[in-house]
Parts: C-alpha cells; sequence; structure tokens
C-alpha cells in the first residue's frame, strides 16, 4: 500500500492536467464576467482537433516536419478550434447579450455530434480512433505548463493592474466602463483565451493521456473543471489544489479496477460522486463575480 | 399573434443557417448535401411506415425536452433528463426481471417513475438545502447512472439469451405497434397527452403559476408569498416523471426488442435531444411537442440518409448543435 502511493499521487497529477487546464480558462473567463459552460464541448473539439489536423498534414497533405514538432502542431491546432468557439461564445455572450447558458449547452451538443461525426467521416472508424506514436506529447510537459499558466494566471489575476481590469468586468462592469475600460472587449477576450485553454486539455486527453480519440473521450471532465471553479472560489492557485482532488478520484477509479476488488463499473462512478460531495461540501464559502452571466450593456 | 411572428422568424431563420452550415460541413468531408438531405426529409414524409417511424422517435425526445422545458419555466437548467430516462428504462427492466406477466407494464411504470425521481432528488435537494448549481450536479448523477444501469443489465439483468441487452418485458405486458408493421406504439399518443397536461398544469394551476412566477422573478414570487424554493422542487419533480417515463416507454413499448441494450443504445442521448427538442419549441409544451416531431423525422431521415448516402447518422446531432446556437444568436430583435 505504500509503495504504490507515489504512483497513484502520480497517476492524479496526470489526471488533474485536464481539470486544472480548463478550470483556469473558465476562471479566468468568469473573472470578466462571462460564464462558459461549454466547457465539455471545447475539449471534446480539442480532443478531436489535434489529431485530426496532424493526421490531415502529415498524411494527407504531405507536410515534412521534424517528429517532435507534430505534438505542438496539434496542441496549437486544439488551441485554434478552441479560440474560435471562444470567439463565438464570446461574441454571443458580450456585445450580442445572449443567453449565456443556452449558448454553452449548444456548444455541448453541437460538440458531441462534430466530433462523433468527424471521428465516423474522417477516419471512416465508428467512435475509436487510436492516436498515431509519432503525434504523441509526453504528459508531464502539458502537466509542467498546465502549472505555469496557473501561476502566471494568478499573478495577472492579484498582482497586476490588467488582472484588476479584468475583476473589475466581472465584479462591477458599469464602474469599469467608466473608469474607461471596454468592458465587452475584455470579456471576449478572456473568453477565447479560456475556451483555447479548454481545448488544450481536451488535446491533452487525446495525443497525451489516453492516446485515444473517441465520442466520449472527455466523460463529464469539463463539468468537473466547472465544479473545480467553485471550489477553487475562483482563485488560479486554489484551481490547482482542486483539480488534484479531483484528479485523485480520477486516478483512484483506474487504480481500483486494475485491482479487481468491485467491478470497474463501480470504481467509473466514483469520480462523479466524489465531485458532488465536494461541491455540496464547498458551496457556502464560495463567492463567485457578481456579474458573472450577465450582459453589459451601456444605457 | 404578433408576438409568435419575431420567435418564428428567428426559429425559421436559424433552421435556413444550420442547414446550410451543414451542408457546407457535409460537402467539404466528402458527402453529398442534396443526396443526403434529400433522403433525410422527403423518406420519412413520403411512407406511412416511416412517417409513424419518426413520430415513434418523437415520443420519448417529447419527454425529456418536457423535463427540460419545466425546470426552464421555473429557472433551473435541469440537463439530468440524460440519466433519469436511464433510471426508468432501469425500473422497467428490473419490473421485467420480477414479474412474468402483464403485472409486469405497471409495476414497470411504477419503479421507472420512482427510480427517476430518486434520481433527481438529489440535485434537486442539493441545490436548495446547500444551494448546488443543477447543471454539474445533474450531470455528475448523469454519468454516475450511465454505470449504474450499465453494470445493472450486464450482471442479474442480463439476457442469458442474447447476452446484448437485459431480460425482455414479458410478451402480455409490451405496449405493441397500433398498426401492424410499424413502430407506432401507445407511447406516441401517451407522450403528446402528456405534454398537453403539462400545458394545462402550467398555464392553468397554483403550482404552475408559482413556477412561472419563481423562474420569472423570484423577488416578486417572494412578495407574493411564493417559495422559488419549493417551486424548483415540484419543477424538478415533473421532469423526473416525464423523463423515468421515456425511459419505461423505451423499453415497455418500443419494438422489436422491448428490451434496453447493453450498451444503453436506446436511451442513450434522449436527455440532450430533448435539450434541443425545449430549446427549439421555446420552451412551451407545445412548441416542445412539435419540435420532437421535427426531431423525430430527422432522426428516422438519417437512418436513410446513413443508407442512401453514406452520410454518419451522427450528423443531425450537428444540425441540432448548430440549430440552438444560431437560436441563441437572436439574429432578428425587431421587425
Amino acid at each position: 500500500m505504500i509503495d504504490i502511493l507515489p504512483l497513484l499521487l502520480m497517476q492524479a497529477l496526470l489526471a488533474a492536467v485536464p481539470i486544472l487546464l480548463a478550470s483556469l480558462g473558465e476562471i479566468l473567463t468568469e473573472r470578466s464576467g462571462v460564464v462558459n459552460i461549454g466547457l465539455e464541448g471545447i475539449m471534446l473539439l480539442g480532443a478531436l482537433m489535434g489529431p485530426l489536423a496532424v493526421d490531415y498534414l502529415h498524411d494527407r497533405a504531405g507536410l515534412h516536419l521534424p517528429d517532435t514538432w507534430w505534438p505542438f502542431v496539434a496542441m496549437l491546432a486544439a488551441a485554434l478550434i478552441g479560440a474560435l468557439i471562444g470567439l463565438l461564445h464570446g461574441y454571443i455572450s458580450a456585445y450580442l447579450a445572449g443567453d449565456q447558458i443556452i449558448s454553452g449547452v449548444a456548444i455541448n451538443l453541437f460538440a458531441a455530434g462534430a466530433v462523433a461525426y468527424g471521428i465516423q467521416a474522417y477516419w471512416g472508424v465508428a467512435g475509436y480512433k487510436q492516436v498515431p506514436e509519432w503525434a504523441k506529447a509526453d504528459p508531464i510537459w502539458v502537466a509542467v505548463f498546465a502549472f505555469v499558466v496557473a501561476g502566471v494566471m494568478w499573478y495577472i489575476l492579484f498582482r497586476s493592474r490588467l488582472g484588476i481590469v479584468i475583476r473589475a468586468c466581472g465584479e462591477d462592469p458599469e464602474s469599469a466602463f467608466n473608469m474607461g475600460v471596454d468592458v465587452n472587449k475584455v470579456r471576449l477576450l478572456a473568453t477565447v483565451i479560456g475556451a483555447a485553454l479548454a481545448a488544450l486539455a481536451g488535446a491533452y486527453l487525446s495525443i497525451a493521456y489516453l492516446s485515444v480519440v473517441t465520442k466520449e473521450l472527455s466523460a463529464g471532465r469539463g463539468f468537473i473543471a466547472l465544479a473545480n471553479v467553485v471550489f477553487a472560489n475562483w482563485n488560479p492557485a486554489l484551481a490547482v489544489v482542486g483539480a488534484f482532488i479531483f484528479g485523485f478520484f480520477d486516478a483512484l477509479s483506474y487504480w481500483l479496477q486494475t485491482l479487481n476488488l468491485a467491478r470497474y463499473e463501480i470504481t467509473r462512478m466514483i469520480p462523479y460522486i466524489a465531485t458532488l460531495l465536494i461541491v455540496a461540501g464547498v458551496i457556502g464559502r464560495a463567492r463567485p463575480p457578481k456579474a458573472v452571466g450577465k450582459a453589459f450593456r451601456r444605457e | 399573434m404578433k408576438g409568435l411572428l419575431l420567435p418564428l422568424l428567428n426559429t425559421g431563420l436559424a433552421l435556413l443557417l444550420a442547414f446550410a452550415l451543414g451542408a457546407a460541413a457535409m460537402w467539404i468531408s466528402g458527402y453529398d448535401p442534396v443526396l443526403s438531405y434529400g433522403s433525410m426529409l422527403a423518406t420519412p414524409l413520403s411512407d406511412q411506415t416511416y412517417l409513424f417511424s419518426a413520430l415513434a422517435f418523437s415520443a420519448p425526445i417529447l419527454l425529456t425536452g418536457l423535463t427540460f422545458a419545466v425546470g426552464l419555466k421555473s429557472g433551473l437548467f435541469n440537463i439530468g433528463a440524460e440519466g433519469q430516462a436511464y433510471m426508468g428504462a432501469l425500473g422497467a427492466v428490473v419490473a421485467a426481471y420480477l414479474a412474468r406477466d402483464v403485472l409486469a407494464l405497471p409495476l414497470a411504470v411504477l419503479l421507472g417513475l420512482v427510480f427517476a425521481a430518486a434520481w433527481s432528488a438529489v440535485p434537486a435537494l442539493l441545490r436548495s438545502w446547500r444551494g448546488v448549481n443543477e447543471v454539474v450536479s445533474t450531470i455528475m448523477m448523469n454519468w454516475t447512472a450511465y454505470w449504474l444501469v450499465i453494470m445493472a443489465v450486464s450482471t442479474v439483468f442480463a439476457n442469458p439469451l442474447q447476452p446484448e441487452e437485459s431480460v425482455k418485458m414479458p410478451e402480455a405486458a409490451r405496449l405493441t405497434p397500433l398498426f401492424p408493421g410499424t413502430d407506432l406504439t401507445l407511447a406516441v399518443p401517451l407522450a403528446y397527452l402528456t405534454a398537453v397536461l403539462i400545458y394545462v398544469f402550467l398555464r392553468y394551476s397554483v403550482w404552475g403559476y408559482r413556477i412561472s412566477i419563481s423562474g420569472q422573478n423570484p423577488t416578486v414570487a417572494k412578495a407574493y408569498g411564493i417559495r422559488p424554493e419549493q417551486a424548483v422542487l415540484v419543477a424538478f419533480g415533473i421532469g423526473a416523471l416525464t423523463a423515468g417515463l421515456a425511459g419505461v416507454l423505451q423499453v415497455a413499448a418500443r419494438p422489436p426488442s422491448y428490451s434496453l441494450a447493453r450498451n444503453l443504445a436506446n436511451v442513450y442521448g434522449l436527455g440532450f435531444d430533448g435539450i434541443a427538442a425545449a430549446m427549439l419549441g421555446r420552451g412551451h409544451p407545445i412548441g416542445v411537442l412539435l419540435a420532437s416531431v421535427f426531431l423525430g423525422i430527422l432522426q428516422e431521415g438519417a437512418r436513410h440518409m446513413q443508407i442512401e448516402a453514406g452520410t454518419p447518422f451522427e450528423f443531425i446531432r450537428v444540425i441540432q448543435g448548430l440549430l440552438i446556437l444560431f437560436l441563441a444568436l437572436q439574429m432578428l430583435r425587431k421587425i
């Protein structure tokens, strides 16, 4: 039991990465005043687009690149599709003052269909595609990247002028506007960056962590990330702690599976039940940004 | 009538754009949009058997759509219909396992509704006691139900003769096709009747009024002496009953198998189709009914599209997502 602990913690770290990246993105987005519940869908699209883009460039377009570059290309492609969806959601939320929850739900529905369709249409297989060896990324590097993003985001949000501007847009957009801030522009950009991070989380799942693309690859992790945002009280530093806890239950579920103590269906429930319990336990002390989810309109 | 024109125009525009963008996506991925749309829309409408099959598809979508629509009325984003439908189907399977005669049918309805209600009680109580956001909690319940029901139909309730499905409904307890050779069973009129009942309930009953006011403005509701938390609980409860019924009927009233597939294929995705129907129908029970018939036609049509044009079935989920996205845009705000 004791010698398994380092391994389990390592597994927890690897399982924490996608939750951390997606929660960091959502923290930035919500701090600026936009809520994006389409994280799950954006993750899925990133998980598909990473491998699909490199497969296309490598096999069909015949592009020659050093082998070590391909994982970066995949990550970049995922980030781009995420940014594109973020642009759409940000534009609907900020400039059109549309319903942010409905837009987020639509992103999830669209992504679920697009990924299932994309796998079938591009590879001609029903819902399951192995990622080729040359496109795989080392999960440790992505983990390091995620921690750096957490640090940078904490610094920007709480120790820089830019952070005050972003948080003002989410807390009191009227005052931010009176101070000369273009509230909707800040919100749009924060949503774009947030969605790009969620898509990177998805690409991590497909090219680094699980090495496969399926139509259920994200398996609720986008919503666990939303739970982590609440757990972390919209603070990137606490999001690291939260992601590790949520990741731990994910890793625990796989580890128990290998022990054959119970049917794997039971162990697969663990992350979801744990998330429910954690959210129910911490909810009282969480305080969301005051203007989150509300469109800002100048009168 | 004037208030209806703008939403109708917006819906029409969203439909047009979703299909246009869908055609572009199809063309890029190497399929023939004209042939695909042709077989998707024309086949179900040109043949009575296929049309009835489309209506059979519409029934569970309508019921899960009502879950979301009633939630929306009370200010909830209840996306738990997916898991509650799994639990409803599990209830029917348990009933089929326990009773081997006509009694299995009432037992299926009873157990299915109880299971679904229990599943919805967790997010409902978490919301009213602890203020837990229902979006996250219902999704967690959906995934928990997914694994629980898969385990149940792979073990105790597995069909020893057909490993890919659960025990079947006893023949005496099945709702068989109203017209031989079609898929149209009593499930369809039952679902449509449910929509009408919910419309009447929301429009004319005291609780319906409480739900609407709480959803529109909780502060005003409180000023009237209405407790919004209670209205939310009622909305969760009604939603669980319709979603649970959807699951029950997919087992008890869906030819030819009258069982639950081991990979949950005959209930998987119902909750999300329901969300699409509820949004397309603008949360109005009768609107959801019309939307579910439309989505049912798409579902039936997609089977023919896959056969005749080779375009993957999943394409209709792309269309649904685009459609809701364009609806969220609210492109026309004034006429």
